[in-house]
């Protein structure tokens, strides 16, 4: 895993348009608003509208020379996040299929690049999966695929949450270790 | 925050399960957004659960039996040589071997080296209007059979056959008979076979030195079975 802090050069490059540094600057942050988000908005398009409305006022902001703090520029990019969310958060509407009224809306444009990637990060995951011990399978299965009661799941297999955290912290490490195995251009949101 | 306190107190695990309060969270964030480590951290445990939502781990109703390898099925001419036919089998032959060494060899050898008196008959080639001798035999024991044979000719040797009251042949007897022999009568000893009671016929060929074949003469006998 690379460490990194962004700098003056990278603050510099993103101004002058640079476009690796810009392409580095969207995917990093939209892994990070993706996490983020998923926690507050159910629906994919609402956590993309939210990822493109904070990308638009970070680069406003920069153009108008209002970012000067480099080492800050995760905190202003999840603040401006903060922002957005609490400006166009409300209850999602639910969409009837048979309303003959709706708006027939494009389909999204698909992105190959996001496709290989989460085919590589699957096939990792799927290795590590299957390096776990049957009970650990079987928590996270519990868990997150059934959506189980997370104390019911300690419970039934007499473990405590202590022990969850550290089976998922296992688990975490080992795909990390998998994943930084392979080159430089799999790693996860490196600078 | 700071990030040795964030991995002491596992933040990202307790972020991915969901058991952060909401002012936590959000502290957490604004950490994570500035620190790459626990950035790739959180990431690399949001990839793995976003796989177990999608399925990766398969519930124990859909799991795949484990298929049985394949034994190669021998040729068919090899099938009698299968334990559940040739142990049985192979028994069976020890005991019938068994039961020879131990009972029949020992009967027959001691049958063999012991005196007995045979059952007997005189028989004469030839003599019409006569319906021969009877004999009597034990069930399976060997009789005599003093064939009186036309003395001189032009025999080198003999044959004898005997048919059975069905007509069959039963066996055949090559012999030669020495010409300083001074006795007519030739004493052939007919096996103790299973032999069926009933008339037997007798015939006495004679082979010249050329090897030509001429029949001398034949007669009959009566067999009777003791029981």
């Amino acid at each position: 895993m690379q460490f990194h802090s962004f700098d003056e050069s990278y603050l510099s490059r993103l101004r002058e348009a640079d476009f690796l540094t810009q392409e580095h600057f969207r995917k990093y942050f939209t892994a990070l608003m993706k996490m983020k988000l998923q926690f507050r908005l159910k629906s994919a398009e609402a956590i993309d509208d939210v990822q493109q409305e904070t990308f638009v006022r970070f680069y406003a902001a920069l153009r108008e020379g209002k970012i000067r703090q480099p080492k800050s520029l995760g905190s202003y990019v999840n603040s401006i996040c903060n922002n957005v969310l609490k400006e166009t958060w409300r209850p999602e509407p639910t969409i009837s299929l048979d309303d003959d009224e709706a708006p027939e809306l494009p389909s999204a444009p698909v992105d190959l690049s996001k496709i290989l990637d989460d085919r590589q990060a699957a096939q990792k995951v799927q290795e590590v999966i299957e390096q776990l011990p049957e009970r650990d399978r079987r928590v996270l299965r519990d868990i997150f695929f059934e959506e189980r009661d997370k104390d019911e799941v300690c419970r039934e297999l007499g473990i405590t949450r202590d022990n969850l955290r550290l089976l998922l912290h296992r688990a975490k490490q080992r795909f990390k270790h998998l994943y930084d195995k392979g080159d430089d251009s799999r790693r996860l949101i490196s600078a | 925050m700071d990030h040795e306190m964030v991995a002491a107190q596992k933040m990202t695990e307790r972020y991915l399960l969901d058991e952060l309060a909401p002012a936590a969270r959000d502290e957490f964030e604004e950490h994570y957004f500035n620190c790459a480590e626990c950035a790739a951290d959180v990431q690399a445990g949001a990839l793995l659960i976003e796989r177990i939502r999608d399925g990766a781990i398969r519930g124990p109703d859909v799991q795949v039996a484990p298929v049985p390898p394949v034994r190669p099925t021998p040729p068919a001419w090899l099938a009698w040589l299968r334990p559940a036919f040739i142990v049985p089998v192979m028994a069976t032959l020890l005991a019938v071997i068994g039961y020879q060494n131990l009972v029949t060899y020992p009967r027959l050898t001691r049958q063999l080296n012991s005196p007995q008196v045979l059952a007997w008959a005189p028989l004469n080639l030839n003599t019409y209007g006569s319906e021969g001798p009877t004999i009597t035999a034990q069930p399976g024991q060997p009789f005599l059979l003093f064939v009186r044979t036309p003395p001189g000719g032009p025999y080198s040797s003999y044959t004898a056959e005997l048919y059975n009251p069905a007509g069959k042949l039963e066996w055949s007897l090559a012999f030669a008979i020495p010409a300083s022999s001074q006795e007519d009568r030739l004493p052939l000893q007919v096996p103790g076979a299973n032999r069926e009671a009933g008339r037997y016929k007798l015939v006495v060929r004679g082979i010249t030195a050329s090897g030509e074949s001429k029949d001398i003469g034949d007669t009959s006998f009566e067999l009777q079975i003791q029981k």
